[in-house]
């Protein structure tokens, strides 16, 4: 009885600590950015004096948002459908074809994550100044978020398509399914929750990558971090970059809870016979 | 020429010879099983059958044409699997429909071919439920069913029951053999469990090791195995080496073995002076009286239920002998007579 009552008890606690944990910042977050110019919010006052939409509106009108918006949710979606496809011929080997050698090719195609993504950003950049891409701003930033992020996607594909039981596609040919029919009766089901998976971590990988959008993209091409990175710089306003990370974070939050309930609908180890606990 | 025709098959993998040379003939409406323990190759042979392995020499024929390079997806076999293999996220209609729907059957005769396996199987009111929300036997029925419907030349079994309780074995185990008979479906049915390929088959292959070692019917493999091997396999008949010392009129031969001097008459002829012969352990006459007396220690007592087994050691090997309700105790003696046409001579002596 004691026990349960204790476990109870913790439980709460750890809900309240992390409800916390995740209010507290946005609240800041949010409060900063309603901060109006006309007085100050000073560290003696434990709320905003003034409280208004002044700081939304003013960045909105005056600063680059609106094409920092318009860049970042064009660049992170093609991104992250380009990694994709680039992703799945080699997940598809490293998941379903043996060869010598396949769990050394597994960790090779992680080993790029370790690099610190500064490094890898200043060395990559001057590849795509050597190679010409930089003329053409949104590609060169797309192609570099697409092959710098594709470890995340190779290793969730591969995942994914081991998974892909061998008896679902063994019984589509058997049952006459052409090649396409088999992809989308063994293949598909099994694949999607990887395939949402990366696109989401792509997509918000790369609406959160600064270094090389900042090296390769300005001043002409603002995205959002560039654009946030720049206001915390040397006029950094806490009331103008709290309404940048609110735009920044707000999207992804969405975007991550819609992915949790995607992901639960398409539950991979749903199956029958050998295969089932 | 039967309906699934095999010849000269070899198949290999690397270095391993998994199937040296099998040939065979099924029959149409045949129910033949291809016994064996795991490794034997009786499912590389289903594999080739269906088409998921190409045989590195050899030919298949099934319904008289040449099939051996064709592909499984255009093979007219159907595949029951070890696994059922049911698409998880297809309701048990679609999944029963799913053949019928790459090959573009039209959907009058669609349904009416649903129906009737449905109502055969007793899946309709499961049709629009998932797999996952059906029991093991049920699953079961729908992979059946998804064969069936298919009306194949061949239908083949990958072990179906090996995921079922043994209960239900029975019972889905007599419900595939009205099946096949009420179709009149030619199945080839892989297994390791030989009680279901005796109950089920018309036929039996056993094999070992990538080799024929018999086919035959389940009561001809039961009482006259041909290879110590199929003796052994098959209801685990006692087998000892014998040498023939002699003729004793039409059929009977005199063999010294380890449990002395028996008489053997089962009407074949010994393949050499040195052999291999078998009896079972429920040919024993009780009495002791017959011919081929032997009288031994029992060293083991163990009931079985309808029968009890009892032990005995001879020559460093063990026997068993099984009678209904014995009186005789572990560590008491035990007489009693082998007849001769009970001991079947098998291979030669290596």
């Amino acid at each position: 009885m004691t026990r349960e009552l204790i476990n109870r008890f913790l439980i709460y606690l750890l809900i309240a600590v992390c409800t916390l944990w995740l209010i507290i910042p946005f609240t800041m977050a949010v409060l900063w950015s309603l901060v109006d110019p006309a007085e100050p919010w000073t560290a003696d006052k434990l709320m905003p004096p003034v409280v208004s939409f002044y700081r939304w509106h003013n960045m909105w009108v005056n600063s680059s948002l609106k094409e920092a918006l318009l860049n970042s949710y064009t660049l992170a979606p093609s991104a992250a459908i380009l990694t994709l496809l680039l992703a799945i011929p080699t997940s598809f080997a490293l998941g379903r074809i043996s060869f010598p050698g396949r769990e050394v090719a597994k960790v090779i195609a992680l080993l790029p994550l370790v690099v610190p993504p500064f490094v890898t950003a200043i060395f990559f950049t001057s590849l795509l100044f050597s190679l010409g891409l930089h003329a053409w701003r949104f590609g060169a930033i797309l192609f570099a978020h697409s092959v710098l992020f594709l470890p995340y996607a190779i290793r969730i594909m591969t995942v994914s398509f081991e998974q892909v039981r061998q008896d679902h596609i063994d019984a589509a040919r058997d049952l006459s399914a052409s090649t396409i029919a088999r992809w989308r009766v063994a293949y598909l089901p099994a694949l999607k929750p990887g395939i949402l998976a990366s696109l989401l971590i792509v997509f918000i990988q790369s609406i959160e990558e600064f270094a090389i959008a900042f090296i390769v993209g300005s001043p002409n091409f603002v995205t959002i971090p560039t654009l946030l990175f720049g206001s915390l710089g040397q006029d950094f306003v806490r009331p103008n970059a709290a309404v940048l990370s609110l735009i920044l974070v707000v999207p992804n939050v969405i975007l991550m809870l819609f992915l949790e309930k995607l992901l639960r609908s398409a539950n991979p180890s749903m199956s029958s016979g050998k295969g089932m606990a | 020429m039967g309906t699934v025709q095999v010849n000269g098959l070899q198949m290999r993998f690397g270095d391993f010879l998994a199937l040296p040379d099998i040939s065979v003939s099924v029959d149409e409406g045949e129910f033949v099983t291809l016994l064996g323990p795991s490794g034997c190759g009786k499912t590389t042979l289903l594999k080739l059958i269906s088409g998921f392995l190409k045989p590195t020499a050899g030919t298949i024929h099934i319904a008289g044409k040449e099939v051996t390079h064709v592909p499984p997806e255009t093979r007219d076999t159907a595949m029951c699997f070890q696994s059922y293999a049911l698409f998880p996220h297809l309701s048990v209609r679609e999944n029963l429909e799913f053949g019928l729907r790459q090959k573009r059957i039209a959907a009058a005769e669609r349904d009416q071919r649903l129906d009737r396996v449905a109502e055969q199987l007793k899946l309709g009111p499961q049709l629009e439920k998932l797999p996952n929300q059906l029991s093991g036997g049920q699953q079961q029925r729908v992979a059946l069913g998804r064969a069936l419907i298919m009306r194949p030349t061949v239908i083949l079994f990958d072990e179906p029951l090996s995921n079922l309780d043994a209960k239900l074995r029975d019972t889905v185990r007599m419900e595939i053999r009205r099946i096949q008979k009420d179709y009149n479906l030619t199945a080839i049915y892989v297994t390791h469990d030989q009680s279901e390929a005796l109950a089920l088959s018309d036929r039996v292959m056993i094999m070992n090791g990538g080799r024929i070692e018999q086919i035959a019917s389940p009561e001809e493999l039961y009482w006259s195995p041909r290879t110590s091997f199929v003796a052994d396999f098959i209801g685990g008949a006692n087998v000892l080496d014998a040498e023939v010392i002699g003729g004793k009129g039409e059929d009977h031969w005199v063999l010294s073995t380890p449990l002395g001097e028996l008489v053997a008459a089962s009407g074949t002829e010994p393949k050499s002076k040195k052999i291999k012969i078998c009896w079972r352990p429920e040919v024993v006459q009780p009495d002791g009286n017959g011919p081929n007396r032997i009288e031994t220690q029992i060293s083991e007592r163990s009931f079985q239920g309808s029968f009890t087994d009892l032990f005995f050691t001879a020559a460093e090997q063990t026997f068993r002998v099984q009678l209904p309700e014995p009186t005789v105790r572990s560590g008491e003696n035990l007489a009693f007579s082998i007849r001769p046409q009970d001991i079947v001579m098998l291979e030669s002596m290596q």
